[in-house]
């Protein structure tokens, strides 16, 4: 075994090290359409978050962001606090679902599938309790089905330091028991990204031989192996089917852009400057290199969605219950040395834990404003990317040292290119809205017209009004 | 167990110095314990009943289709020490469980890979890591294939390939393409190359498949280049990827299917190699010489006796350990600047080499490797144990040392790297530690702490010793106090190494305790008290229990799924030869190829 060895690749070197910028065949705009798509972001921080320091002050027009938010200043008129959805309808109580995982767990298989997790005891890998995977689709997949959007990649997951592969380190689903495993080395990331594009005929229009001919050869291998996989469909039982049919749809997904398909490629958004980023170089196994990564990881998520590679992206910091340690960030001058859920749970209002925390979840809102800010830098039309987006900003519990799953921590950024009017402080938290019913908002905004209920049928149908 | 209520109360009191004031708690405790034993799982820590598990097996269905772990039928699954099935019912034929269709693990797939082509199998790492489901990266529920290992299929086969083609002619069995003809050396190695790959004579159609492939690359291409982007083809098709079962039922009204001999030399192979059969093995199917139990047994024993057996079982340890999980472990640099990659690294290296002793050379019992004293070490290793570093051995291969008997370690379960994964990055963790030992060892796992409870984790800048801090945990005041009282009182005995596993005296500055005791685990050998790790270890060596456990985390491992009710029979034969066996875990790799698990499949898949 060689621990981390995935961190240590040199994928970089010669040709792909380039950082120049690149002509963009924009096929949407040889089309005649200028309209910006809009995009969908959920950003995953873990452990919750400390509400009295989280939620803004003031009215819904007029508020005041709070400690842990205020890096998001810059971005105040652009952002939508939600104060009030709750996950715990569909996922925590009695008839449905009961107690299926702890609430870290069902937060993150939840809050994007509106579901509980499945039944199983043997799902002992996390907390003291047990559950099965997820038990549905994600809206983000969901949509990446529904819609299809015509880009490189349906949706794109990316995670920095996730590194456990179950249940609380997975919040994208493309059905039951079936999660998609982010990506989270930034060079393959790159490689998978800009390669392609790297490779794309030239810009006077004279495409490699070599690389024709490997597309050809590509080509046939996916007809082969997709009729194979097709033929065994016939042969095998109904759960089977399933499987193989997911097979074959992550084949076709991936087979347009490795096959050199013209128009699928890096179309790049109106009036983007479509750059790849210059990544810094770092070691994925070390956790005070952090901030590098994440950084490295938001420039190619913005960079993807200005150059309209993808239109639905996951992002995911650690994973749920996150241990990571923040020995970078000090408090009281001295590094912090405790994990990151531990310090979650302290309950005391003072000392070194508690500002640990405090510091820890502002260090989070820091980076969401990285990214918020490089999606505000690229300009498309009157608006920027920015608001052509929407980012949710989410955790997968609420209120720390209670797992609570009544009061989700939600920040919506952006306004799906004017569907949402954003600037506001929602507060629910008397007559609380259910998960579903963001879900559903968010499914409508980025297009799915007709969606009027999502995940779980226990939780509210149609859409938050108060978004639009 | 033997004790009444009362004693058991009393003695509880006093064990974890808790006042008259908890009475009515530990009332509730001895309730709840009660009520959960030995079903222990799916119940509620607290006063809520299990009624919510039942409900939400439904609501999960509707939802779905089945739970990665949902049992075929509506039997419950046996439990580890409970009810066994009789004789008399294991004699008629049995019902057999599905298991879903399995993909390669990306263990499996490098392991294949390299066996087929002889290359450099760095690529597949490429390949994402496997979900973990229950500790096991093989659960067959829940390895399905997305859109990122579609991509990495399709690069990972085209870097191998590229390898492989660059000794072509060792490839190709030395068929010279300029006497006997381009087209028949290709049409030999896709019959060859394709039986080995897709783990079953090729059909006509999967040759003219191979041979499409072959003629796209040497189509403006090389021969080289043909059967270059075969190889590709081959390694992206389902009938690779996947360990197919498919041989028709003959007779419908038949309870079940049994497999044909080259499925059931792939399910030999990946169960004793983790790797596809090689060309004898599939010889032997041919030649029907897996017809009856005793073939397979001696079959098992010879493939066995291969080094890639090796890595197999050392692939299962590692996992059932959790010591896989060291590659993704980290522990604060300002409390832990030992933990350097160099000795995070030996100690990956620790398990295998002690399991090569014990298993290849030694006496193959998990008594041993419960509680074998010694260490093997390399690099930093030596130090963090505190032994003088031995001369390393010819091979590089870690060397063994006899460990300091203040230390009192014990096998698997002191080793530092087992230590340093069932930590937290800066503290140790009583909770994991003994968690482990509940579900890995006992087959036992907590009940979920309560709904709602406050759930604090005590921090590590509190100066008290681990055992205090915890206390917490069971103490009056705190509802989590039924389940913790089930691993804590466990995991205290490990106090004495800290989060990366090193031997300390104290904690700090305070003495520690290392005593306590495995509360109602249901076999007598495990009760009363211990003091110390090597004491619990002999405890665990000498428990039917913990090898009854073993035998079924094998069974999962070795399956790709959880027991269901149907395998009652199997399981029980499998813990029958561990334990007839004296817990030789040989014995029982062997005793697994014996079970009608292992020789059919469900009628209806």
């Amino acid at each position: 075994m060689n621990p981390l060895r995935f961190t240590r690749r040199n994928l970089l070197r010669g040709g792909l090290a380039a950082t120049a910028a690149i002509p963009l065949l924009n096929a949407r705009r040889a089309q005649g359409d200028d309209t910006p798509p809009v995009r969908l972001v959920v950003m995953h921080t873990p452990n919750g978050t400390r509400n009295s320091l989280f939620w803004p002050t003031g009215s819904e027009a007029d508020f005041k962001l709070n400690t842990i938010t205020a890096p998001l200043e810059a971005y105040k008129s652009k952002l939508t606090f939600l104060k009030g959805i709750r996950l715990n309808d569909s996922l925590q109580n009695g008839a449905l679902g009961g107690t299926l995982g702890s609430e870290h767990a069902r937060g993150t298989g939840g809050m994007l599938t509106a579901r509980p997790l499945n039944a199983g005891k043997e799902f002992v890998s996390f907390g003291n309790t047990t559950s099965g995977w997820g038990s549905g689709q994600s809206l983000d997949q969901y949509l990446a089905q529904k819609l299809a959007p015509p880009t490189t990649f349906k949706s794109l997951q990316l995670g920095v330091h996730v590194r456990d592969t179950e249940v609380r380190a997975r919040i994208s689903y493309t059905a039951s028991n079936q999660p998609v495993p982010p990506r989270e080395d930034p060079k393959d990331v790159f490689k998978s990204l800009f390669g392609a594009m790297m490779a794309s005929p030239t810009p006077d229009g004279m495409a490699d031989p070599a690389l024709e001919r490997l597309w050809a050869q590509r080509k046939s291998v996916f007809d082969i192996s997709n009729a194979e996989t097709q033929r065994l469909m016939g042969l095998v039982g109904s759960e089977d089917r399933k499987m193989l049919d997911a097979h074959l749809t992550a084949m076709r997904d991936v087979e347009a852009r490795l096959v050199g398909t013209p128009g699928t490629s890096g179309m790049g958004g109106p009036g983007a400057s479509c750059t790849p980023p210059t990544l810094g170089d770092f070691d994925l196994g070390v956790d005070d290199q952090y901030l590098q990564a994440g950084r490295a990881q938001m420039d190619l998520a913005a960079a993807a969605l200005a150059c309209d590679q993808t239109r639905i992206l996951t992002f995911q910091w650690s994973y749920s219950e996150s241990e990571h340690l923040f020995q970078f960030l000090k408090v009281n001058s001295a590094g912090i040395n405790g994990n990151h859920h531990a310090i979650s749970h302290d309950f005391s209002s003072s000392g070194t834990n508690y500002l640990a925390y405090n510091a820890i979840q502002t260090w989070y809102a820091e980076q969401v404003a990285y990214f918020l800010g490089k999606l505000d830098s690229y300009k498309e039309g009157d608006r920027t990317l920015l608001d052509n987006t929407i980012v949710l900003w989410a955790s997968e519990i609420g209120e720390s040292t209670q797992h609570d799953l009544a009061m989700m921590p939600y920040v919506l950024a952006g306004s799906a290119g004017g569907k949402l009017k954003a600037g506001r402080y929602l507060d629910f938290s008397s007559a609380r809205k259910d998960n579903n019913q963001l879900l559903v908002s968010l499914g409508q905004a980025m297009g799915a017209s007709d969606l009027t209920s999502f995940g779980d049928p226990s939780g509210a149908t149609g859409p938050l009004s108060a978004l639009a | 167990m033997i004790r009444g209520a009362d004693d058991k109360k009393a003695h509880l009191l006093e064990r974890f110095g808790l006042s008259q004031d908890t009475e009515h708690s530990l009332s509730r405790l001895l309730q709840s314990l009660k009520l959960a034993f030995p079903l222990i799982v799916a119940v509620g820590c607290s006063s809520t009943d299990g009624a919510g598990t039942d409900a939400a097996a439904g609501a999960a269905g509707s939802g779905s289709t089945s739970g990665a772990g949902a049992a075929n039928s509506g039997d419950a699954p046996p439990v580890v020490g409970g009810p066994r099935p009789s004789a008399e019912a294991c004699a008629q034929t049995q019902e057999v469980v599905r298991t879903p269709l399995r993909r390669l693990t990306r263990t499996e797939y490098t392991s294949t890979v390299r066996d087929l082509l002889n290359v450099d199998v760095s690529a597949t790492l490429d390949i994402p890591a496997d979900e973990v489901t229950g500790g096991f990266d093989n659960n067959a529920a829940v390895l399905t294939v997305s859109s990122l290992h579609a991509e990495k299929y399709v690069l990972v086969s085209e870097a191998l390939a590229k390898l492989a083609v660059q000794k072509l002619s060792a490839l190709t069995s030395g068929c010279d393409p300029t006497t006997t003809g381009e087209e028949a050396c290709a049409l030999a190695f896709a019959k060859s190359f394709g039986r080995r790959a897709f783990r079953r004579p090729t059909t006509a159609e999967d040759e003219r498949q191979l041979m499409a492939a072959y003629a796209a690359g040497r189509t403006g291409g090389s021969y080289a280049e043909g059967i270059e982007v075969m190889i590709r083809a081959a390694l992206q098709s389902s009938s690779f990827l996947y360990r197919l079962e498919l041989t028709p039922a003959t007779d419908v009204a038949a309870k079940r299917v049994p497999l044909s001999q080259f499925e059931l030399a792939t399910r030999l192979s990946y169960l004793v190699w983790g790797s596809g059969p090689d060309d004898a093995l599939l010889d032997a199917a041919a030649q029907n010489q897996l017809a009856t139990k005793e073939q397979v047994a001696a079959k098992a024993r010879e493939l066995l006796a291969q080094p890639k057996a090796r890595a197999a079982l050392n692939n299962f340890f590692e996992q059932w350990t959790s010591t896989r999980r060291l590659a993704i472990t980290t522990k604060n640099t300002t409390l832990f600047p030992a933990f350097t990659n160099e000795l995070r690294d030996a100690m990956a290296k620790e398990l295998p080499a002690f399991l090569n002793d014990v298993l290849w050379s030694g006496d193959r019992k998990l008594q041993t490797l419960l509680t074998s004293p010694v260490a093997y070490v390399s690099g930093p290793l030596a130090q963090l144990y505190e032994v003088t570093p031995p001369a390393p051995n010819a091979d590089g291969s870690p060397a063994r040392v006899e460990l300091p008997a203040q230390q009192a370690r014990a096998g698997l379960l002191t080793q530092a790297g087992f230590l340093a994964v069932q930590g937290h990055p800066d503290q140790t963790s009583p909770v994991l530690r003994g968690k482990f030992v509940r579900s890995m060892l006992l087959c036992q796992p907590p009940p979920p702490p309560p709904a709602d409870v406050d759930i604090s984790v005590p921090s590590v800048d509190e100066g008290a010793t681990a055992r205090v801090r915890f206390g917490a945990h069971e103490s009056a005041a705190s509802s989590c106090n039924s389940c913790h009282l089930l691993m804590d009182p466990i995991g205290f005995a490990f106090e004495h190494f800290d989060a990366m596993g090193r031997y300390r005296q104290q904690e700090n500055g305070q003495d520690l305790d290392v005593s306590g005791e495995i509360l109602n685990a249901g076999d007598a050998s495990l009760s009363g008290a211990f003091n110390g790790p090597a004491e619990l270890a002999t405890k665990l060596a000498g428990s039917k229990l913990v090898r009854d456990c073993v035998a079924t985390q094998w069974f999962r491992f070795a399956a790709g799924r959880s027991e269901a009710a149907a395998d009652a029979c199997s399981l029980a034969s499998m813990e029958d030869a561990f334990s007839n066996a004296d817990g030789d875990i040989i014995d029982l790799v062997v005793a697994t190829t014996q079970t009608d698990a292992f020789w059919y499949r469900p009628v209806t898949q």
